[in-house]
């Protein structure tokens, strides 16, 4: 930068007079020295940008067609995670709620961790990064594991090595199967579908019980379907709020997690790891009739 | 400091630099000469309406690129891209169920540099998502929501959400089968929620059905409602870094 003597007196006497002179001259002019990176930037992601829409063309298939149904019939990839979260539960839960609550608690977090520690550097507590690498790990580890035990892939792990070789014919003779026993830990689905229920748990006259028409509401007239309430809402919920709360508890007890905004990145990093793995699950791993199983989105995105 | 002579007669450079950056015209449109001087560079930026969304002067740390790896600013970059092809794209595009598929055939084969717009319309959108989380991650984890900058945060996670809205709502516009089962499944969803649920998705679709009613109500959403919508908080969000005070810096 090549000033004037004038320009350099008037600038250092400006500091001098204005703030305290060392908080000055840690400081820059935004033109050049900001204004040309973000030039910079503009153009490098111009030329990216161009170069990609050259090479690569967007997508267009057959024309909308209300009576054919692709399958499987996907959202589009930022919302996968929510359809990934759709197949483990109740819609209501997956689709609205989990997204709402997801997103007010984020909007939150200021309001939570309202110290003023670690303010303007990277990861900066002593503890940031192990935090950050144990959030990470236990969300998408966590969420593999889940997802894995909602798809039985531990039953297909069992009668794999009870019978030394992959996808053994399950009619053949000798063949060892998973115990009929443990048939309502094959999944979540499980706990509902292998259990015999008494028939009254599966009929509840919710307005029998509520009597909400004493206080003058209308009288509900749900029947309650409680091993379905058990598996759809009662445990997704207690899943999705317990587990990071355990987590939160263990890491504090072990004492890498002390302040606030250790916790905060603790559950931070936590929440954007299940956020990819069930994008990724989704996205990848999600093929015809939404089976779990390698498969690629490419053919159609 | 040695100080130079200035030199008696002016040169040709001189005369040259007076004659474009101080005559009348330019002075009309700038206010101040050239950026050539501490006073002028940061007049330059605190005269235009554009730039003096930047303070004059900076902390040296901000300007480091690890800092903010430029997520934010390059979201707002891809915003303003995804302005200027959709207006072009808009010029071709119909919002009907009989044409919109054949304007989207005829724009990337009829259509000069049709199919490269919408390409980089397409990109643009993608990238946005993502840098938009990714400048999130980046506020998180720098800890710039803290005091004093909490509701600036707030107002991000609107951002967030009107920039997935944004994005859902081109997916539609279209009218292949990728678009109307995206939406369809996307719509589902939403009409899952308990009580309200259903009616909101029959405003949102317009029916019972992904159609023509659901094609006007997010090509209206995606041209002009929420870009509108997305730029107020956008100019909230600009506005609050400033009067915070700034990127955020260790106490």
């Amino acid at each position: 930068m090549a000033a004037t003597p004038q320009a350099q007196a008037q600038a250092s006497s400006a500091a001098v007079r204005g703030r305290a002179r060392r908080a000055r001259e840690e400081e820059l002019l935004v033109w050049p020295d900001l204004v040309f990176i973000e030039f910079i930037a503009a153009v490098l992601f111009t030329i990216l940008i161009v170069v990609l829409a050259v090479m690569v063309d967007s997508v267009l298939l057959d024309r909308a067609n209300a009576a054919v149904t692709p399958n499987p019939s996907k959202a589009p990839w930022y919302f996968l995670n929510l359809q990934e979260l759709l197949l483990h539960m109740h819609p209501a839960l997956a689709g609205v709620v989990v997204p709402t609550v997801a997103l007010i608690a984020l909007g939150a977090i200021p309001y939570f961790d309202n110290s003023n520690e670690g303010q303007g550097e990277w990861l900066s507590t002593p503890m940031a990064w192990p935090l950050t690498w144990i959030g990470a790990a236990v969300g998408s580890i966590g969420t593999l594991l889940l997802i894995f035990y909602d798809e039985s892939k531990h039953v297909q792990i069992y009668e794999w090595i009870a019978n030394g070789k992959l996808n053994a014919d399950s009619q053949a003779e000798g063949f060892h199967a998973w115990p009929h026993q443990l048939d309502f830990m094959r999944g979540l689905r499980g706990i509902q579908n292998e259990i015999a229920w008494p028939d009254w748990t599966l009929h509840v006259p919710l307005g029998d019980v509520l009597r909400t028409d004493l206080l003058g509401f209308p009288r509900i007239e749900l029947d309650w379907n409680i091993p379905a309430f058990l598996v759809e809402q009662f445990i997704p919920v207690n899943t999705m709020i317990g587990l990071p709360l355990i987590l939160s508890f263990v890491v504090h007890k072990m004492g890498i997690a002390k302040t606030k905004r250790d916790h905060m990145i603790l559950q931070f990093s936590g929440f954007i790891a299940v956020y990819i793995t069930l994008t990724i699950v989704g996205t990848f791993f999600r093929g015809e009739g939404l089976v779990l199983g390698p498969y690629t989105i490419f053919a159609h995105e | 400091m040695a100080t130079s002579e200035r030199p008696q007669r002016r040169t040709m450079g001189d005369r040259l630099y007076d004659a474009i950056f101080s005559n009348r015209l330019w002075r009309s449109i700038f206010r101040s000469g050239y950026p050539n001087t501490p006073r002028n560079q940061m007049l330059a930026v605190a005269t235009n309406v554009f730039l003096h969304l930047h303070p004059t002067r900076i902390h040296r740390t901000h300007v480091k690129i690890t800092h903010t790896f430029c997520l934010g600013g390059l979201s707002f970059f891809l915003f303003l891209g995804l302005t200027i092809t959709g207006v072009l794209l808009m010029f071709y595009y119909v919002p009907s169920v009989d044409r919109a598929y054949e304007d989207i055939l005829a724009l990337e084969t009829d259509v000069r540099f049709g199919q490269l717009m919408r390409n980089m319309h397409r990109w643009m959108a993608h990238g946005m998502v993502l840098m938009v989380l990714m400048h999130m991650m980046r506020v998180f984890y720098t800890g710039a929501y803290k005091p004093p900058r909490e509701f600036n945060w707030v107002v991000g996670v609107v951002l967030l959400v009107l920039t997935l809205l944004l994005s859902f709502t081109g997916y539609l516009l279209p009218w292949d089968q990728l678009a109307l089962w995206a939406i369809t499944v996307g719509t589902n969803m939403v009409g899952s929620a308990p009580l309200l649920g259903e009616p909101n998705r029959f405003v949102l679709v317009g029916g019972y059905q992904v159609g023509q009613a659901a094609l006007t109500r997010f090509y209206t959403l995606h041209v002009i409602g929420l870009p509108l919508l997305a730029a107020v908080f956008m100019t909230v969000h600009f506005w609050r870094i400033r009067r915070d005070g700034g990127l955020s810096r260790p106490l």
